[in-house]
């Protein structure tokens, strides 16, 4: 997959770019307005992560250019303002999905993700993890093609897992994922933990791997490396 | 009691004092003017008389002779002079005043005394006109008055009263300035000046205010997000000592925490700026049902038994807004509830309840919408949550209430509570 990120802070563009080419990603990055327009318009990328603050104009205007053009990449805005009417107005012009600053790393990849499979694979597409196999857009999971009977928050956490396997996944993390920025609190980490030991039981039940790795106490890696 | 009605409250204070003086000052006046025509006229008189007398030798006929004596010859002359009388008329039945007038003349070489009268209004009845006149006078002048004052007050008045409503209407938050209307009245015109330099000066804070928040939310969420990502990386590698990656996760976790707060301040702020005025008619029942089915699974691994019983209502409500309150409130009761305790909802037209079990907190009612008060300190609440749906029903006009009784919390919204 070809990503464009555009984004001002030199810093946070090396975090997002080092972590999407981990995942085997072709990832170009853009700092200012006008590099980002020149890029998009010359190359053709599957998804943009687009910042909405740039020192040289706002990314609301390089998404309405690229719809102009009708460039079928997916997008996604980076926003540090928590404003509402900003992100609604960026959905507005044809933004897929937004995010506001500070997000997870983990939560862009699994946004990136199911942008692409919407728009490539029209949302067809099974994500394999060895004998683990889920079919995203159905809520289905198979292991060693038995189905696995989950709820939905569970179907969410190995979801999560898997589009993020080999990633050190912060029980913060994991709890924004799954009920949004409002709902955190100390149980929902009380919570993870315990369907975290379900998923395992019934995975395992059904042959599976425990691909489930505690790191520290801080939170969980979806792993086949030992 | 508004400029009108005082003013007129004080014209007629006036009015009710200028009376009494009208009227005494009327009645000597009247009386000093009645009393010198009516001296005039018996003077007159009594020349005509006289010239008659000594020229003719007759005493000519007169309405005003009252009586005429012959004095002897030997008669010092007496001084003329007026007097005052009251003779009994029998056609009337009553005393009425007169005026006499008294003087000596000769008829040839006879003298003789005169005395003439003039009748006199009677004072009682001349007291009763005064009055009469007066209260009739007094009276077209304090309606003119009251109409003339009621008109001002309308006309006059009017861009004042106009421009209050313009003011009264005015949000800071909104773009569009205010359009006072002229007046050619000076004092208006003043008022207009001073209000719209403060205006546009406590505009300009505002919008600074405004822009440093914005700038500050934006300037520590992209450094804490780097922060975030770093420790992350951090964390993963294997290679750190258990002493460092504890301290690796309390940086981690203070960062987070970090971020939480710098939202909600921003968010509060944006609440209070009435950044949030979408009207939305919100199904308050479905925001509720959602809210719960997403914290299914943690009510259940709570064990906690939620009874909800809710009619379908519809607010007028950012619909933004509205999941924060609802979620905020409904949160709060799962998180200070205990294993196997429960939550009771209710909802009607007029307020929405909350009910749970949970211990005994000690923080006073009165200080629990503080900002970063917590119920209990164990737990890793900021203590943001209460604070930020209070500033929520302030700006809609809705009412939050909390009871404690026993180990029974319950949060009560009433959405109409002036009526």
């Amino acid at each position: 997959m070809k990503i464009l990120v555009i984004e001002d802070n030199a810093e946070l563009l090396t975090d997002i770019k080092s972590f999407l080419e981990k995942e085997g990603n072709v990832c170009e990055v853009a700092s200012d307005y006008r590099s980002a327009f020149m890029k998009v318009g010359v190359f053709p990328y599957d998804v943009l992560v687009v910042d909405i603050t740039l020192p040289d104009g706002s990314g609301i205007d390089i998404i309405k250019a690229i719809k102009n053009e009708n460039i079928d990449a997916g997008i996604i805005i980076i926003s540090a303002k928590n404003a509402v009417g900003d992100t609604i107005h960026g959905l507005d012009v044809g933004a897929d999905d937004y995010l506001t600053k500070p997000f997870y790393l983990a939560e862009l990849n699994a946004r990136i993700r199911a942008i692409y499979r919407r728009k490539v694979y029209k949302g067809r597409k099974e994500i394999v993890f060895n004998e683990i196999n889920i079919r995203p857009e159905l809520h289905e999971a198979f292991v060693n093609d038995q189905p696995l009977i989950l709820t939905k928050k569970e179907f969410d956490i190995i979801h999560f897992f898997v589009t993020n396997k080999n990633r050190l996944l912060t029980k913060e993390a994991i709890a924004e994922h799954l009920w949004g920025d409002d709902i955190e609190m100390a149980d929902s980490y009380k919570f993870i933990y315990t369907h975290l030991a379900n998923l395992r039981k019934k995975i395992g039940e059904l042959g599976g791997n425990d691909y489930i790795k505690s790191i520290y106490s801080v939170g969980y890696k979806f792993t086949d490396f030992e | 009691m508004n400029l009108a009605s005082k003013t007129n409250r004080y014209y007629l204070l006036f009015l009710l004092v200028l009376f009494p003086i009208m009227v005494v000052v009327d009645f000597y006046v009247i009386k000093y003017f009645v009393n010198y025509e009516v001296n005039d006229v018996l003077l007159h008189e009594s020349e005509r008389i006289s010239y008659e007398l000594t020229e003719n030798g007759n005493l000519p006929h007169s309405n005003y002779i009252f009586g005429t004596t012959v004095l002897p010859n030997d008669h010092s002359v007496e001084q003329a002079k007026f007097g005052d009388t009251l003779v009994f008329e029998a056609y009337a039945d009553k005393y009425i005043p007169y005026r006499t007038y008294e003087f000596t003349t000769t008829k040839g070489s006879q003298a003789m005394k005169v005395s003439l009268r003039h009748v006199l209004l009677e004072m009682n009845e001349l007291v009763l006109w005064i009055f009469g006149t007066t209260t009739v006078v007094l009276l077209i002048l304090a309606t003119g008055l009251f109409f003339i004052n009621q008109y001002i007050y309308r006309w006059a008045w009017s861009p004042f009263f106009y421009n209050l409503s313009q003011l009264k209407d005015y949000s800071l938050a909104s773009k569009e300035p205010v359009r006072l209307k002229p007046s050619n009245i000076s004092e208006f015109k003043e008022l207009d000046e001073v209000v719209m330099a403060l205006m546009n000066q406590v505009k300009k804070d505002f919008q600074n205010l405004k822009e440093f928040n914005e700038n500050i939310s934006h300037e520590i969420q992209t450094p804490l997000a780097i922060i975030r990502n770093k420790m992350i990386l951090l964390l993963e590698s294997k290679n750190l000592q258990k002493e460092e990656q504890q301290w690796a996760q309390a940086v981690y976790q203070e960062v987070n925490k970090l971020s939480k707060i710098s939202k909600s301040l921003t968010l509060i702020s944006r609440i209070e700026n009435q950044e949030f005025k979408r009207m939305d008619i919100v199904d308050i029942r479905t925001v509720i049902d959602n809210i719960v089915r997403n914290m299914e699974e943690i009510i259940s691994f709570k064990d906690l038994k939620v009874n909800m019983d809710l009619s379908s209502v519809q607010v007028q409500f950012d619909q933004v807004l509205a999941n924060i309150l609802f979620t905020n409130l409904i949160k709060n009761a799962v998180q200070h509830n205990h294993e196997g305790g429960y939550i009771d909802m209710s909802l009607t037209n007029q307020r929405f309840e909350i009910i749970n079990t949970g211990n005994i907190s000690n923080v006073s009612t009165a200080q629990l919408f503080n900002r970063f008060e917590k119920g209990d300190r164990g737990t890793n609440s900021l203590g943001l949550g209460l604070s930020i749906s209070q500033k929520i029903c302030e700006i809609y006009g809705f009412r939050l209430k909390y009871d404690r009784d026993d180990q029974k919390h319950k949060f009560s919204l009433f959405f109409n509570p002036g009526s």
